[in-house]
Parts: structure tokens; C-alpha cells; sequence
């Protein structure tokens, strides 16, 4: 119709169909831009300037840690496993920024058996230096759910497997607290031993290690282990009938309970000499028992 | 005697009950000598003097599903003599014998004729092969799992009918493992996907630092690039499980046979490439194997492929680039008449054309 301003009079559905396929252009067009400046399917005309930006940013170090930890699919048969339910990394206790949920790596015959304790265990259920006007509780403990109740992992078997339960609470460890030895058996006042990523010492520290220098550094490594003893405790101290840990009151099973302290873990470190080491347990009731029938 | 009878009468009961009500959950795996005792722990792990991760962990309820379940350790790891053992610095031969007798055979069973298969291949390696390419051979475990049953879903004849009729002589469980075990072979060539085979090759032939220091010719240098430029790695890349991946031609269905091109027991030989061509595409003659199946369109000898990709990739950035101009060209003409971005009284474009206006005044 002569005098009707065509272009001013498109209807909605004009105005729908003209997005669909402006941004199906723009994808198209990010897409061959993408192809014709980066990828290496195409001419990747600006390839050199990504090579030199990454090249500012690159480390063997990061390279080879990759690769190691992409081969490790490769070096391991029985379907490396899933990724287990874990705490995020920011989460975890100050120890796990230097000795990884591996720290053990010294005594080669029970390095990794030592290691496979990080997982009901912090580093302090069995580093914590011992002080005199407190004793030591210990509980599960989860620092995402405040008064977790679990079942834990590991504290009952399935009667028809036989294998370890998961439980509701895959995270929790059994964790160390202080309890001052003047309060009453009932009082629930219990002070946390474990050093967590968010105090403010320990963001100030990540903030500045990059800076420090190597005497600060070990300056404040220290301070970190003022309450930690290096040698943790025997094997005897936990597997044992008068355990440090009491079995039953954190939740452990009968059967689990007669398993950790009576039968195969035990009969282990008793009938095998060569795997019970003298320098790492001088104190124990077996090594005893054992230069006895020597 | 009395009380022996009843106690013998409730075991037998119990066992009844068990079975009827238990036994499909339950898959125990082959364990008497209590080895998951310390493996079954999920951060049994160290960290090695290089910087590795060594994972002894053994998920017991992934291994009571695989197909190693009725094996005990030991079978495979014979050097184990004494728990705790001692650190362990020999590998599995997966040509051991183990105590199993599969069905209609006298002899224990045993990987040795794939394993035989696979030394003699490209992989397998020479006495005289370099450190560095010995080190870089890909072995057993570095491309199989331990691999775990799965569901199969039957088309024609359903599962559970199939099986119903093995059941009247065989156990359930036993039997129920080896028809999947079976089928899941029968139906794929492997358990990994295209995408996944090509990755898994890609490791080492992708990765050009290696391949150089193993000296390869150019086209093996190139071989995981060229394979993705071509029509079967596209498809494959799209999600196709039917275009051929490495395997399909570099194999034949015993899988380990991998051999270079010269050597005439390899699948992609000059009397045997029509024959594994012909797997897929039944009218092959002499002039469709000359189809380069790792094009080389880089090669400076190859000037019409070259010209051909170099047009038609003109033609596919040209004519989006142009669609795009010209939309900006539209853009600018309705701004320049006036129109504005509004979304206004049902409009995409809102306002007075100069044009117009102009005649109006």
C-alpha cells in the first residue's frame, strides 16, 4: 500500500523469526571466526600470537604433573575408581596444602598402608602433641555439616557382602579435640585441634608465601607445627583391646570393633616380623612379647 | 543327634533362602587370601620419588563385577609370595595360566596366544628396538581395563528368555557372566568407543615431542592430524560408532595384530588393504583404495587437493563472512534512514524515515 512505512511495520512474529536467526548467524559466525583464528582444524591464522601468550604462561612442571596424572589411568588395571566424594581443596586442613592426602612416603613397607589411614583420619588424630591440662576427645568430624551423625564409612559391614558400608557421611574423619580436664564428664565443651584453611593466619600466609623468603618460609613452617609431633602414634596404640580410640562411641559395629582390635590387623603386625619394624614401634607390648620367645 | 539334625535342616533352609532372595546381588570376588584386607582402601596410595601417584586401591565392588572376579591376585600377580609382601617391582604376564577351566577345554586358561599375537605386532617390540621406543611401547594394562560386565540388551530373542534356557543346567550367576561376556564380543569389535579408540591412539601418535624422538616418518607424525581432516574422522568426531576408526583398519578381529604397511601380515598391506576396505564399503576396487584415507592437503607434492581445500575453505568462510556483511550493510541503510534498535508497538525497528519526514515538511 503506497504511503505504509515497510519497515516500521513488521508484526512479532517478524521480530521472533529476525532474532532466531541473527543469533543463529552470530553462532555460525563466532564459529568461523573461532576456526579460522585458533582451531587447529582450520588456518588458525592467529595461532602464533596464542603460542607466544602461552608461552608466557606455560611450566613443565604443570605439563608433567598432567601428564602423570592422565597416564595414571594407564598404569592402574583395576578400573582406577571413580572420584570419590571428597572436600574441596580450600576446605581441607592447613596440612594438606604441602603433604597431600599422601603425606607418608619413608618406611617403604608400610608407606602406603600408613597413607590409607588419611582417610578416617586428620593429620592430628595421630600428630597432635599431647598438653597437660587437656585431654584428647575424638570425633567424627565433617567441616561442612556441623554435628554430623552419620554412619560413617568403614564402621560396619554389609551382612550380606561382607564389604565396608559407604554410610551417609563420606567425608567425616575422625578428628582430635581438646577437653579441659577440670570440666565435668557431661560438658560438651570441647576446643578443635585441627588448623583450618580459613583462619586468618593461614589466608594471610597463602596470600604471601609467594613472597617470603626462604627463611620466613620455614619461619612460619614451624609455627605451623608448634602442636604437631613428627612420629605419630604406634599402630599398637589404636589395634589394640585398650584402644586410645574408643570403637563403640564413635559409632563402630561389634564386629568391626573385634576386627580392628582382635583379628586380622593385629595378627599382622604380631605373627609377621619382617613387616613389624623395630625402629618404628621400640615400645610396643609385641615386640616385647616377640624378643621373648626369641 | 536330634539337635545336629534340626541345626543341619535350619542350614540348609537358610541357604534356600539366601539363594532365592540374595543371590543376584551378591558377587563376591575371588579374595581367600584376604588381599583387599589393605587393597580394598581407597587412599592406599603413594606418592613416588618421580612425582607419581602409585594407586593400590581395588574397589571390591567394581572387582566382584569384572571379568577377572574368580581369579584370585595371586594368579596374576605370582610374585607375591608372603603378606605383607614385600614392594613390588616385577610386572603381570598376562600370559600366565590361571586356575580357570573354561567351558570345553582341558587346559587351564591363559592370554598367550593374544599375547603372542601382540609381540609379534608393531607394539610388541624388538630386542634390538632403543630405550626410548621401548620405554614409549604401549603394554597390556596401558589400553585395557578390567573390564566389567555389561548390561546387553538382546533385539530378536529377549535376555532373559535366552538365559532361562541355560539355566536348567548351568548356574545363574556363572552363566548369566559368560552370556554377557560372549554377546558383548560378538556385538563390538571393542568395549571403547570410536571417539574413545581414537583418543586412546592419540596418546602416543598424537603426541608430536614423541613421535620425533622415536624418528618417525612424516605421514606417522602426522597420522592422528590427517586421520581427523578425513571423512572417518569427522564422522567419528560427530559420534558415528559406524565410521572406521584406527582399530577397524589397523587390525584385524584379533585386535592385536597392529603391523606397519610394508609388512605383509598387516591388515593395511598392498594384498590385504581391499579386503579390510571391504568391511564397510563392499564395492571397493583398485582405484578406491588409492583414496587417501590420512589426507595430506600441507603436502606441497599434492597441488589439486591443496587448490580443491583452499577454494572450497574460501567458499566457506566467504560466503558466511559475506551473509554477515550484508546484514551489517542493512543495519547501516536503516539507521542512515532513520530507524532506530527499538522493540516497540509490535516493531523490531522503530522511527520516522528521513525520507519520509523530509517529504511530509
Amino acid at each position: 500500500m503506497p504511503g505504509v512505512k515497510k519497515r516500521l511495520a513488521h508484526p512479532l512474529l517478524s521480530y521472533l523469526l529476525g532474532l532466531f536467526f541473527m543469533v543463529l548467524t552470530l553462532i555460525v559466525f563466532c564459529g568461523v571466526i573461532h576456526h579460522l583464528a585458533f582451531s587447529s582444524h582450520g588456518p588458525k591464522l592467529l595461532g602464533s600470537f596464542v603460542e607466544k601468550y602461552e608461552a608466557q604462561t606455560k611450566s613443565k612442571i604443570l605439563d608433567d604433573s598432567q601428564k602423570l596424572l592422565e597416564m595414571e589411568k594407564h598404569n592402574h588395571f583395576h578400573n582406577f575408581p571413580a572420584e570419590y566424594p571428597k572436600l574441596p581443596e580450600n576446605m581441607q586442613p592447613v596440612c594438606f596444602i604441602c603433604h597431600s592426602d599422601f603425606p607418608h612416603s619413608k618406611n617403604k613397607r608400610i608407606r602406603s598402608l600408613m597413607n590409607m589411614h588419611t582417610q578416617f583420619f586428620t593429620c592430628e588424630t595421630c600428630h597432635i602433641k599431647k598438653r597437660s591440662d587437656f585431654k584428647i576427645v575424638y570425633k567424627w568430624h565433617n567441616p561442612q555439616k556441623e554435628n554430623t551423625k552419620g554412619p560413617f564409612f568403614g564402621t560396619s559391614y554389609n551382612p550380606r557382602t561382607g564389604r565396608l558400608l559407604e554410610g551417609d557421611d563420606p567425608i567425616a574423619k575422625i578428628t582430635p579435640f581438646f577437653k579441659s580436664i577440670n570440666s565435668s564428664q557431661n560438658s560438651k565443651e570441647l576446643i578443635s585441634v585441627i588448623q583450618l584453611q580459613n583462619t586468618p593466619f593461614v589466608k594471610d600466609y597463602i596470600k604471601v608465601s609467594g613472597k617470603l623468603s626462604p627463611e620466613e618460609r620455614e619461619g612460619i613452617k614451624n609455627k605451623f607445627h608448634q602442636k604437631i609431633k613428627p612420629k605419630g602414634h604406634n599402630c599398637m596404640d589404636c589395634h589394640a583391646q585398650n584402644s586410645i580410640l574408643n570403637f563403640k562411641q564413635l559409632g563402630f559395629s561389634e564386629n568391626r570393633i573385634k576386627y580392628l582390635r582382635t583379628l586380622e590387623i593385629l595378627g599382622m603386625l604380631s605373627q609377621y616380623e619382617d613387616f613389624y619394624l623395630p625402629e618404628l614401634f621400640p615400645d610396643s607390648p609385641v615386640q616385647t612379647n616377640n624378643k621373648e620367645t626369641k | 543327634m536330634e539337635i545336629s539334625k534340626k541345626c543341619i535342616v535350619l542350614y540348609v533352609l537358610w541357604l534356600g533362602i539366601n539363594t532365592l532372595f540374595f543371590n543376584d546381588s551378591l558377587a563376591v570376588a575371588a579374595d581367600k587370601e584376604n588381599c583387599l584386607m589393605c587393597h580394598k582402601h581407597r587412599f592406599n596410595a603413594r606418592i613416588d620419588e618421580n612425582g607419581r601417584k602409585r594407586n593400590y586401591h581395588v574397589n571390591e565392588n567394581l572387582y566382584s563385577h569384572s571379568v577377572h572376579r574368580n581369579i584370585s591376585c595371586r594368579d596374576c600377580h605370582t610374585y607375591i609370595t608372603k603378606i605383607p609382601h614385600d614392594p613390588v617391582t616385577l610386572k603381570v604376564n598376562c600370559a600366565n595360566q590361571c586356575h580357570i577351566r573354561p567351558p570345553f577345554a582341558q587346559e587351564k586358561f591363559s592370554h598367550r596366544k593374544i599375547v603372542d599375537l601382540y609381540k609379534n605386532s608393531v607394539h610388541g617390540g624388538k630386542p634390538e628396538d632403543s630405550e626410548i621406543l621401548q620405554k614409549a611401547l604401549p603394554n597390556c594394562k596401558f589400553c585395557h581395563l578390567n573390564p566389567l560386565y555389561s548390561k546387553i540388551s538382546e533385539k530378536r530373542v529377549s535376555y532373559k528368555e535366552t538365559l532361562a534356557r541355560c539355566n536348567n543346567c548351568h548356574p545363574q550367576s556363572g552363566v548369566e557372566m559368560a552370556y554377557k561376556h560372549i554377546t558383548h564380543r560378538l556385538r563390538k569389535k571393542t568395549s571403547r568407543s570410536s571417539r574413545e579408540i581414537v583418543q586412546l591412539c592419540g596418546k602416543c601418535h598424537g603426541d608430536k615431542n614423541l613421535m620425533q624422538k622415536l624418528n618417525v616418518s612424516k605421514k606417522a607424525m602426522d597420522a592422528v592430524e590427517s586421520y581427523n581432516r578425513s571423512v572417518h574422522g569427522k564422522l567419528v568426531q560427530l559420534g558415528s560408532q559406524k565410521a572406521a576408526n584406527c582399530i577397524n583398519c589397523h587390525a584385524s578381529s584379533a585386535l592385536h595384530d597392529i603391523n606397519k604397511a610394508d609388512n605383509p601380515g598387516s591388515t593395511i598391506s598392498k594384498d590385504k588393504i581391499m579386503n579390510t576396505c571391504r568391511q564397510c564399503h563392499k564395492n571397493t576396487d583398485e582405484m578406491f583404495v588409492d583414496i587417501a584415507v590420512h589426507p595430506d592437503i600441507t603436502h606441497a607434492g599434492n597441488p589439486i587437493i591443496k587448490m580443491i581445500s583452499l577454494s572450497l575453505g574460501l567458499g566457506m568462510y566467504g560466503s558466511v563472512l559475506a551473509l554477515v556483511g550484508l546484514l551489517l550493510l542493512e543495519t547501516v541503510g536503516r539507521r542512515k534512514d532513520g530507524a532506530r534498535l527499538v522493540l516497540k508497538k509490535g516493531t523490531t525497528w522503530y522511527g520516522k524515515q528521513k525520507s519520509v519526514s523530509g517529504k511530509k515538511k
